[in-house]
């Protein structure tokens, strides 16, 4: 049998190396925070989130999959458990499409700095945990904007998870990876997927620029070098509040 | 206008693979290099594939339906049992995606991959089940309208061979071609009107309905000119009478297949199709 030669080029690269921000075509930043659930990550943004909206910056907050346009889609695929590895990457990539390209890319254009609570590497990570090529989930998200700052909050596995499962009545079934078939047991079945995630995470720290946070630090002095490396790394004067007119 | 100039090709041509020749039907599918584009779904195994996913592609007013049903009949009647497939039709979005169009709100990479999800679960909740029992599944349209249609609005079409690398390549690609004249008259009588999709008006090509239609199927021809090149469409002048181009489809499946006599005549509840 002869070798397959796929007639179907698939881009296969790691995120490009784009341009500064000044230089990207667009006028605005982002800001992203990764990690598993119960790294602290969404904590952290929110302090961040509020440090500078207290202080009057052009700021926007953005979470991944809050799209109400494929809401229900997702809805029905979770009840029913419908979902394929496959058709759950595609459905979480239009809802990323929907707010890139009718929030995330306008506000850029419009010069605002944006905060995202989990981005692209969420779906590289998660979804490559389910099986997806690592390759077609690079090309399926390609058209996203490179993040000017990815903090990448890493807690132990056994610390995230004490975390999520004490703040938690019962694990759903697609967080729990159960559509996985590994364990009957939801807790334990949960606590692999994540194993498995934050392996992913962890072979994107070099080749994605991220920065890397301790996530057992204590909140406010974590939170006090996040906003020391975003004003070091965003020009923060161009989003400040702009002095009214007489 | 278009004379079917590839309608004689090799039918291994026909499927963008090599030139070998292979007899028709049955074992054809173990030489064939590969039955995906590229990475392979997860969790199929191609060779307990033993059904034939025929496509017939080509723009609105193209007459696809219609020689569906046609074929559909003539498949049953020769033993065949047959699973259909189509845009739009997946349990999981196919709604959804009605709803985003009604609206207009929608933006293209949005309507691009939502398309994408229609298609997989379709793909993975029916039809490679159907493959699997060894059924013919006949494909209303594939992954090349929805590629055809994202590129004219500007999507990199590396992108879009990209997410569609996991599809299953088709066993048999039919195009029918016919000029966007041709289409605007027959869609306009089949539904008084002509819809905003079908002449593209999110591209603000025209503020005319008849000149939006005809510059917007005129780039979707485009498209699949390059595809039909690409992937090695079998292209049929879809402008041939509704027996004609039948005729044809049945000759070339039944190569495939491997039944022996082509002979159709619809029965009374299809008559009305045949002109």
């Amino acid at each position: 049998m002869a070798t397959p030669t796929p007639d179907i080029p698939a881009v296969a690269s790691p995120t490009p190396e784009k341009a500064p921000a000044s230089q990207r075509g667009y006028p605005g930043a982002l800001v992203v925070v990764e990690g598993i659930d119960g790294s602290g990550k969404s904590t952290q943004l929110y302090l961040l989130k509020r440090w500078l909206e207290i202080n009057g910056y052009r700021i926007h907050f953005t979470e991944w999959n809050s799209s109400p346009l494929v809401k229900s889609a997702t809805r029905r695929g979770k009840q029913r458990r419908l979902l394929t590895p496959v058709t759950f990457s595609l459905l979480h990539a239009a809802d990323f499409a929907d707010r890139c390209e009718r929030q995330i890319m306008p506000l850029l254009h419009g010069g605002y700095l944006v905060l995202a609570d989990r981005y692209i590497y969420t779906a590289f990570a998660r979804d490559a945990a389910r099986g997806c090529s690592p390759r077609w989930l690079r090309n399926l998200y390609s058209f996203a904007p490179v993040p000017d700052i990815t903090f990448y909050f890493r807690a132990p596995l056994d610390v995230a998870v004490t975390r999520i499962v004490a703040g938690r009545p019962k694990l759903k079934y697609y967080e729990a990876g159960m559509d996985l078939g590994i364990s009957l047991d939801r807790t334990e079945s949960f606590r692999i997927f994540q194993e498995r995630i934050l392996g992913n995470y962890d072979q994107m720290i070099d080749t994605d620029h991220f920065v890397l946070m301790d996530g057992t630090v204590r909140v406010n002095k974590l939170q006090k070098l996040m906003r020391q490396i975003v004003a070091e790394k965003v020009n923060l004067a161009r989003y400040a509040p702009k002095p009214k007119k007489k | 206008m278009t004379p079917s100039k590839k309608s004689g090709a090799p039918p291994d041509a026909a499927n963008g693979r090599p030139r070998k020749k292979s007899k028709p039907g049955a074992n054809s599918r173990a030489e064939s290099p590969s039955r995906f584009y590229g990475i392979p779904l997860p969790g199929v195994r191609p060779e307990e594939l033993s059904g034939s996913l025929i496509v017939l592609e080509g723009t609105d007013g193209s007459g696809r339906s219609t020689q569906i049903s046609l074929l559909t009949e003539w498949l049953e009647s020769e033993g065949f049992a047959v699973q259909t497939m189509g845009l739009r039709r997946s349990f999981l979005v196919g709604e959804d995606i009605d709803a985003l169009m009604a609206e207009n709100a929608v933006t293209r990479m949005t309507l691009a991959l939502m398309y994408g999800t229609d298609f997989f679960d379709q793909l993975e909740r029916r039809i490679l089940p159907a493959l699997r029992s060894g059924l013919v599944v006949l494909a209303d349209r594939y992954i090349f309208t929805l590629i055809a249609r994202s590129a004219v609005r500007g999507i990199s079409r590396d992108y879009l061979h990209g997410i569609y690398e996991m599809a299953l390549r088709p066993d048999l690609t039919f195009w029918l071609n016919v000029r966007p004249e041709v289409a605007f008259d027959r869609e306009f009588k089949k539904s008084h009107s002509i819809s905003y999709w079908e002449s593209g008006r999110d591209m603000s090509l025209s503020n005319d309905l008849f000149q939006s239609f005809i510059r917007y199927q005129s780039m979707i021809k485009r498209e699949f000119e390059y595809l039909s090149k690409r992937h090695g469409f079998f292209e049929i002048d879809g402008e041939c009478s509704v027996s004609e181009v039948n005729r044809v489809l049945r000759k070339r499946i039944a190569a495939q297949l491997g039944i022996r006599g082509t002979h159709y005549q619809p029965s009374h509840a299809l008559s009305h199709l045949w002109r």
